[in-house]
């Protein structure tokens, strides 16, 4: 019986459905974007150690603080020796400057950090080797290059860049590591100024950096470059008075705290993560509300079919259909209505990976998102297609009989 | 011999005053299986009222009903629908048939709704509706048959569960004199072959095929 009065009217089921169709779709999309957000999340920061600190000039003070609230490179270093819970600094100067082959050529992101900056943000060699402090007390004009570039610049093939010459700013490099791809777009750490992918920058040595690329960082003529640091706790369970102790010499040196900001890793990813969870929840809560417009559309459709029955329902009422049979057939009804429309979002949801493909969204399809999706739908269906169903079972048979 | 349907004292009204109206006023009889029944009485008279409580599709406000000795008060609408679907089968004067379904579906519905399985059900829906004359019918929708052959429907439908009692309200009132009288005769067959009938009219000459006349007049009821 059941499938006999649903297919009576198509059409109507299908419009009915529409709204489930989306509401489910939401959801899935939502929970593979929310997923693939926290993936990105875990997997930018996977290669941060958590005894790291970031020291990062305050954003928003870059351009008023005065040229006396500079941390150099020199007093940084200091840290090392002088504060109990740090083990090593890590410094690292960036400017955006042309790099290129014979060929090409593209203006990118290029860092010059120390050995310990390497080690601090474990940036890994897959081909060749990184420099080391050697190198940049000599000079040595060595170049570390991102995947990315790497793969640019030597046409696919990362692995041959080893020993290559690349022209930086003028000067003459000499290729000796690439670094594994890690995707994302964070980078190091999200508190540098202008994050982007290691995947995307060059790495030469701090002094070379100074000398070729940046220039000198100094409290009387500061270039508008920034330095940023990276700390290293000696110890896991002293991360928190590490970076008491940098706020403190940081005061101490420059006169102010504020003009730093000092975040350890645990701290960024935990942040990081709340903003991935919160925009997903949004998300997620403007699916629901979307299957709960949709239900009322269910239970629209369903009040509707509940009058135009009422003497059909008399009719079976009169030969012994029982109060159960009736609200079950209206329940399976609704039911129904949204499985297909549970199940027909889920199958779209199945081309969602290739639209988002073309887009800067990242999408992670995943089974959880569709169980969660059909599951709301039936939930849906069968919460607002209750009362109709309850109202069709228990109408009087001699009433029913004679509605007109 | 236990009673079929036993009326004690029964009442029933409708709407609130000053426009209540008494449908039925302290009525009491008693029918037997085996016979075949009409209840006469002019339009207004409390006749359907009656049918429609014999029939438990409407509940009295008082008084005793009892369907072969059980008494009907106290009972949950589970009993009620179960009894509808085991005790009665209902014909109509305007069939109630379901237009969307054929004739097969339509009479194997009562089965249906007692759990028989599909199968079962059409099998014996198909013998039934051969055994009113509908051979030929079997896939024909309501729409697409005459008033005599859609009463014989509903007949089939009332026949198929093997129901002790019929009952039949003005069955013919939509139908011609000819396709009355044919409908009039299946039911005396059905009474021959151990049916019980009670059946509602306001036409004398009907109401004489029956073995026994019950008149209603004004919400009483008065024994031939």
């Amino acid at each position: 019986m059941v499938i006999i009065s649903i297919l009576s009217n198509k059409f109507r089921v299908f419009l009915t459905s529409l709204g489930i169709i989306i509401g489910s779709l939401t959801i899935i999309l939502v929970v593979g974007i929310g997923k693939a957000g926290e993936t990105a999340v875990s997997e930018q920061y996977s290669r941060l150690s958590v005894e790291s600190i970031t020291i990062a000039k305050t954003k928003g003070m870059g351009q008023s603080s005065t040229s006396t609230e500079i941390l150099l490179k020199d007093d940084a270093m200091n840290m090392a020796e002088v504060l109990t819970y740090v083990k090593s600094v890590g410094v690292s100067t960036r400017v955006v400057a042309d790099i290129g082959t014979n060929g090409v050529s593209s203006a990118i992101t290029i860092q010059g950090i120390n050995e310990e900056y390497a080690d601090i943000t474990r940036l890994e060699v897959v081909h060749g080797d990184m420099f080391t402090n050697e190198d940049s007390l000599m000079r040595n004009k060595y170049v570390v290059l991102g995947s990315n570039v790497a793969d640019s610049l030597f046409d696919g093939d990362p692995a041959g860049a080893v020993g290559e010459k690349v022209m930086i700013k003028g000067s003459t490099f000499e290729v000796v590591g690439v670094l594994d791809s890690v995707g994302g777009s964070g980078g190091i750490s999200t508190s540098q100024a202008d994050s982007g992918s290691v995947d995307d920058m060059a790495f030469i040595p701090y002094d070379v950096a100074v000398k070729y690329t940046s220039g000198t960082v100094s409290r009387s003529s500061s270039s508008g470059n920034q330095l940023t640091y990276v700390a290293l706790a000696d110890d896991i369970g002293n991360v928190e008075m590490a970076v008491a102790e940098i706020k403190d010499y940081i005061q101490e040196t420059i006169g102010t705290d504020a003009a730093y900001t000092v975040t350890d890793a645990g701290n960024v990813l935990e942040s990081a993560q709340a903003t991935a969870k919160t925009l997903s929840s949004l998300l997620l809560a403007v699916a629901v509300i979307v299957l709960a417009v949709s239900g009322i559309g269910i239970m629209n459709v369903l009040m509707v079919a509940v009058q135009e029955r009422t003497r059909e329902i008399g009719i079976l009422k009169s030969i012994g259909a029982s109060r159960k049979t009736i609200m079950t057939e209206f329940l399976l009804e609704a039911a129904m209505i949204s499985v297909f429309g549970g199940i027909l979002g889920a199958l779209l949801s199945l081309g969602a990976p290739w639209i988002f493909s073309m887009s800067t969204i990242a999408y992670e399809p995943s089974l959880g998102g569709i169980a969660l999706g059909m599951g709301f739908s039936v939930a849906t269906g069968i919460f607002f297609g209750f009362y109709p169903a309850a109202k069709a079972s228990g109408l009087e048979p001699i009433t029913a009989l004679n509605y007109e | 011999m236990e009673p079929l349907i036993e009326f004690k004292n029964i009442n029933k009204t409708f709407g609130r005053e000053p426009n209540l109206v008494h449908a039925l006023k302290d009525v009491s009889f008693k029918i037997y299986p085996g016979e075949f029944v009409a209840i006469l009485g002019p339009s207004g008279s409390g006749k359907t009222t009656l049918m429609n409580i014999v029939g438990l599709i409407d509940k009295p406000d008082d008084g005793g009903l009892y369907i072969d000795g059980l008494n009907m008060g106290d009972k949950p609408d589970k009993v009620y629908s179960k009894l509808r679907n085991q005790k009665i089968g209902f014909v109509f004067q305007k069939f109630n048939l379901i237009s969307k379904y054929d004739a097969l579906y339509n009479v194997a519905l009562p089965l249906l709704h007692r759990g028989k399985s599909y199968k079962e059900a059409k099998e014996a829906a198909a013998i039934t509706l051969d055994r009113v004359g509908l051979e030929n019918r079997h896939h024909h929708k309501p729409n697409e048959l005459s008033g005599g052959q859609q009463q014989r429907v509903a007949i089939a439908r009332a026949l198929v569960g093997e129901s002790p009692l019929i009952l039949a309200d003005e069955p013919t009132g939509a139908l011609d004199k000819k396709t009355g009288g044919e409908i009039l005769d299946l039911f005396e067959d059905l009474n021959g072959q151990g049916k019980t009938i009670v059946m509602i009219t306001h036409d004398l000459d009907i109401a004489s095929k029956a073995k026994r006349i019950i008149r209603v007049d004004d919400g009483r009821i008065f024994e031939d």
